[in-house]
């Protein structure tokens, strides 16, 4: 029963942050952070060597919808990407919050605001974590909701009018997918045998074929809906508008972690409720596949023309949540095994992207990939984990990105969907090629400036260790995981094979 | 007879009394005779309650010595007892949060009054809740009407007095039509009590004559009542009337008084016409659409305004949309959720009004936005309130707007036509509302340019904060153990019949 | 068709008057007028409950001499009902009437678009 601690003891640690009145020492409240954030990271490590499936009903919100927590394989590794990638950003956030306070002196107020910020950060861990363990879609939809709306204060962090208004985008494009997939919610309660998540599926195979058609467009309206906080086509706009605005740590966890949770529903919900027998070959897997692909290959093409360094990632993110969604929209072993190890790949890579992006802002308070000529020279060691991790978004060995994009692209190849066995593959190639576009030009340009460079005014501007240990820990991670595939690997097949 | 069959009826007698004596009394011995008033009618209410749980099953008491083709009767079953506890907490609770508001807005020598008309507006509910004759039904509309419009009124300024005259006159064409479709009904059927007028409709209908004067009389009773609870199109008084009452009234009469039209319709529909009478008329048809309507205008025209109390009054048009949407289904599902929606909007309506006031004072009295910036942090616990209330209307989980939209839905994918447009309705009216609620929200907890917040301390509003904090308790018992409110509601439908 | 509504003179008259009356009610822009509307609805309605409770050829419900068939008195209980009605409508329209007077104190007008239009000048 580990996990139902490692879910409520982040909550109550945020709410305690919240509440308190005020803050006295800047240093007593770190400690506090880092000691909730340490303790959660081991209650959520422990439940990896729980045996047997663990279960839990919190209480019954009417007497056929329980609030149910229940750890299966999936949990276990959303929800340790999840704390691992929540422990570097939040220790990342540290030295990156002061940059934070609006007049630079540290005065009560901003004290208050930094709380507030751990506060929301914590919530909003054990939010995610919750979900990771969500037993059934009633509890899943709940702290869905409670997601969207304990998340918004890290976009809304620093007040201004942009923030605001990209707030508002971000809660209503997400307000809007949640209620398609609640539709949705309301005809599985009516047409399934249980709301809870099953291998393989809950439709009965009695309304599947009375009620085939309507069942299909509920499946669909969900994958919209919570295609919706993956940032998948046509709901994608509010990513880009939101990720960007928050904090730096704060957008690598909305853009590695945050946005899984939409992953996390749609694996749900087609391979727990739905189940791929129900789903396979049918024009919502053809619409979802063609979805997916051209969010994909728009993702891409709009980071490669995109000048904001913050923004750019954020529009790496909605292409490579597509390789996801691909992954999982084909349906077959290989597929979906990619899908789940670029789950953790994309995690630990774009949050260290986002890191990177935010150490430069803090350091150099440039924002845009044109102003960062040279930068390679004046903080080489970030730079040099900025291009690890770039080359594993890109997939190239021997980082874990190549793994996953080749189980990925092998998966695509033997689909059974007629023209998308060389089409998944060749966009799948085309937007690495991009990817490469986008992500690589500030290496280059940060370590060979040209000749022109002024070389005079060059100063080591390397940042503290705070903010260099969590990048390394998180490119280091990446790259394990392309050096020794097998563990994980094996892990992911076993899940693959009970729910195909 | 068991002792707590007479509770209903002294109920009422009661608060007939208490309005008598307070008339005579000074503003604090009123004030006292109405908070114990409502406490002891809650508590007789909820012995009844008990009362007809164990026996399990209605009572009839008859009043003054005719018995039933003459008489004058009361009847009680589990869900009018239910209803009637319900009216007396929320009335509470609304009475006590607007009290600091009620002595700055209403004159010193008048206050009394107020006391009086919700002495007599409570009388004119429990009656309406509780009744089993259609023509005293319709006397205590006309009491409830009157003791409403002096709510309005009692706050004198230009906008109330014109806002009531428009209530009166929206409320005397709805209860002119009331009327004639009663007299109509009883021409028809030659009795006033709701039971016997059934049985004689049932034979009329099953005789097939008269089919045409039994439409008019469902179509001249719902519309006459859609009208007094301000169904979409005929909202145009509401709100000037709950904006600029004193925001007790405006809390007592979004959550009460409209919920008790709508109680004595569902009763109607269920002891007077039958439940598959008017579900065989095409009435109800119309009462979805325009429900549906009001669920859509409300909210955008709650949208478009700048100022929080009128927003919130808005969004009653919207969720008065709801609940008639509920009973424009024609499942005996979609009525429930019906009622459960209008427990839940009472609870959460009076909850928004009583927590605004809270923040529109803290910031120099003015209800536009501009100035609510950062309210909440002035005043936390009605920031935290209306956070609550806002999350409930918006329908998140754990809130009791959660419950009453999934019961609507739950409902609606029975009904294979109206499942398509309801649900679909439903959920564009969750965005709009999200979009007025959470801009509010965000708004009151974005700190205000200067920085400076003069915070309200827990020892100045003592009484205040507690009531909200009653009311928040309230929003989150009704949304996470909703089931046993649910069990009480399909019991009492049950006794209906 | 045509021969019962003639029959039924009585009923097609208070029906007419009771349009008369709500659209007097709901159209009028003058208060007064308004009121007045009111009342000739409230009077149809009177009327028809009378209407409806005499028979041709009965007497009022009164024992003179011993009770005698009941086919000979006429039903009481609309007589009963107009009374009770009168009485509500004669205390709302003594409310009505003084928020007129209200209006008429604040505004020198009982047009009630007028009064909207100056509401609106004054503002907030």
């Amino acid at each position: 029963m580990y996990f139902v601690f490692s879910i409520f003891f982040p909550i109550l640690a945020g709410i305690y942050l919240l509440v308190r009145k005020e803050v006295k020492d800047r240093r007593n409240l770190l400690i506090t952070v880092a000691g909730a954030l340490a303790v959660t990271a081991v209650l959520v490590v422990l439940t990896f060597f729980q045996s047997g499936p663990g279960m839990f009903t919190l209480f019954n919100l009417t007497d056929r919808l329980p609030l149910l927590f229940k750890a299966d394989e999936v949990s276990v590794i959303f929800s340790i990407m999840a704390v691992l990638v929540f422990l570097c950003a939040g220790v990342f956030s540290f030295e990156y919050m002061k940059h934070e306070k609006t007049d630079g002196t540290m005065s009560k107020e901003s004290h208050m605001k930094e709380k507030r910020y751990y506060g929301f950060y914590l919530v909003v861990l054990g939010v995610v974590i919750a979900l990771c363990f969500a037993g059934n879609l009633i509890t899943f939809y709940l702290f869905f909701e409670i997601l969207t709306l304990s998340s918004m204060p890290l976009v809304l962090h620093n007040g201004s009018r942009e923030a605001v208004m990209a707030g508002l985008k971000y809660l209503f494009y997400s307000l809007s997918g949640a209620y398609m997939s609640l539709f949705g919610l309301y005809f599985i309660e009516r047409y399934g045998n249980t709301l809870t998540f099953s291998e393989g599926g809950v439709i009965s195979a009695q309304a599947a074929s009375s009620h085939g058609g309507i069942l299909l467009l509920t499946a669909m309206l969900m994958l919209v809906g919570f295609g919706v906080k993956a940032g998948m086509f046509p709901m994608h706009a509010w990513l880009t508008t939101a990720h960007p605005v928050a904090p730096a740590p704060a957008s690598a966890i909305l853009s590695a972690v945050i946005v899984k949770a939409g992953v996390l529903a749609i694996v749900r919900v087609v391979y727990y409720i739905f189940g791929v027998s129900f789903l396979k070959e049918t024009w919502v897997q053809t619409v979802w596949m063609v979805l997916s692909l051209l969010t994909i290959f728009m993702g891409s093409m709009l980071a490669y023309r995109e000048p904001v360094l913050k923004k750019r990632l954020a529009y790496s993110t909605v292409s490579q949540l597509s390789y996801i969604l691909f992954g999982l929209s084909v349906m077959n072993a290989g597929a979906v095994t990619g899908s789940l190890l670029h789950v953790l790949c994309h995690g630990f890579i774009k949050a260290a992207l986002f890191l990177c992006a935010g150490a430069v802002i803090y350091m150099t308070g440039k924002t845009k990939v044109e102003e960062l000529r040279g930068i390679g020279k004046e903080m080489p060691l970030l730079m040099w984990c900025y291009t690890i991790a770039s080359l594993g978004l890109i997939g190239i060995p021997p980082t874990g990105g190549f793994i996953s994009k080749w189980y990925l692209a092998e998966g695509a190849l033997s689909s059974s969907m007629a023209g998308f066995n060389w089409i998944g593959p060749v966009i799948l190639l085309v937007s690495a090629l991009l990817t490469a576009g986008y992500l690589l030009p500030v290496t280059i340009y940060g370590f060979f400036p040209g000749a022109d460079f002024d070389y005079e005014n060059l100063r080591k501007k390397e940042p503290s260790r705070l903010m260099t240990i969590p990048v390394l820990v998180l490119t280091a991670i990446s790259v394990l995981i392309g050096l020794f595939p097998e563990g994980v690997i094996d892990y992911l097949s076993r899940i693959v094979v009970k729910i195909m | 007879m068991d002792f707590a069959q007479n509770f209903p009826a002294v109920s009422i007698l009661l608060c007939l009394f208490a309005g008598i004596i307070s008339s005579g009394l000074k503003k604090k011995a009123a004030r006292f005779v109405s908070m114990t008033l409502i406490i002891v009618v809650s508590f007789l209410s909820l012995w009844t309650l008990f009362y007809t749980i164990r026996t399990g099953q209605a009572f009839v008491y008859v009043m003054g010595k005719f018995p039933a083709p003459w008489g004058n009767e009361i009847r009680a079953g589990v869900l009018e007892a239910f209803m009637a506890l319900f009216f007396c907490i929320i009335m509470l609770l609304s009475l006590e949060g607007g009290r600091k508001k009620l002595a700055d807005e209403v004159e010193e020598g008048k206050t009394f009054l107020y006391y009086v008309l919700s002495d007599l507006l409570l009388s004119s509910l429990l009656a309406l809740v509780y009744t089993n004759d259609l023509f005293t039904a319709y006397v205590f509309v006309e009491i409830n009407t009157i003791a409403a419009c002096g709510l309005i009124m009692i706050r004198q300024n230009g906008r109330t007095i014109k806002a009531s005259a428009r209530y009166m006159i929206m409320s005397l064409l709805g209860s002119g039509l009331f009327l004639m479709g009663l007299c109509m009904l009883y021409d028809l059927t030659g009795h006033l009590l709701m039971s016997n007028i059934k049985e004689q409709a049932a034979l009329i209908y099953s005789s097939g004559e008269y089919r045409i004067p039994l439409l008019i009389v469902i179509a001249l009773m719902s519309v006459g009542l859609a009208i007094k609870s301000a169904l979409f199109p005929f909202h145009a008084w509401l709100p000037d009337a709950y904006g600029y009452s004193t925001v007790s009234s405006a809390a007592i009469l979004s959550s009460l008084v409209s919920k008790g039209y709508i109680f004595l319709l569902i009763k109607i529909i269920y002891r007077v016409i039958g439940f598959d009478i008017f579900n065989s008329s095409k009435i109800i048809n119309i009462l979805f659409v325009f429900g549906l309507m009001g669920m859509i205008f409300g909210s955008l025209s709650a949208i478009r305004e700048n100022d929080v109390r009128r927003m919130i009054s808005f969004s009653s048009v919207a969720q008065i949309g709801y609940i008639y949407m509920g009973i424009g289904m024609g499942t005996q599902a979609g009525i429930a959720a019906s009622m459960f929606h209008i427990l839940s909007h009472a609870a959460t309506k009076s909850l928004l009004f009583i927590a605004a006031i809270g923040l529109t004072d803290v910031s120099g009295g003015s209800r536009k936005f501009i100035e609510l910036t950062g309210a909440a942090y002035r005043n936390k616990w009605a920031g935290a309130a209306f956070t609550v209330g806002s999350l409930s209307m918006v329908g998140v989980p754990m809130f009791s707007g959660f419950i009453s939209k999934l019961l609507f839905a739950q409902a609606a994918v029975q009904n294979n036509v109206k499942m398509l447009p309801a649900l679909i309705v439903l959920g564009i009216s969750t965005i709009l509302n999200a979009i007025y609620f959470m801009k509010t929200v965000i708004r009151i907890y974005t700190p205000p340019d200067n920085g400076k917040y003069e915070s309200i301390t827990f020892k100045d509003m003592r009484s205040y904060t507690i009531i909200l904090i009653f009311f928040i308790l309230l929003n989150v018992i009704l949304g996470v153990s909703s089931q046993p409110v649910v069990d009480l509601i399909g019991q009492g439908l049950a006794m209906f019949s | 068709m045509g021969a019962n509504l003639f029959s039924n003179y009585g009923e097609v008259v208070s029906v007419i008057l009771f349009v008369i009356g709500f659209g007097n009610l709901l159209l009028q822009s003058n208060l007064i007028k308004k009121i007045i509307g009111l009342n000739i609805m409230d009077t149809a309605i009177y009327l028809f409950l009378a209407e409806k409770g005499y028979i041709e050829g009965r007497i009022a419900p009164i024992v003179v001499d011993g009770i005698q068939d009941m086919e000979t008195y006429i039903n009481p209980i609309p007589s009963g009902l107009v009374l009770t009605g009168i009485v509500v409508s004669v205390s709302v329209s003594a409310l009505m009437l003084s928020i007129t007077v209200r209006l008429y104190q604040r505004y020198q007008t009982l047009d009630l678009d007028e009064i909207n239009i100056r509401l609106l000048k004054e503002g907030q």
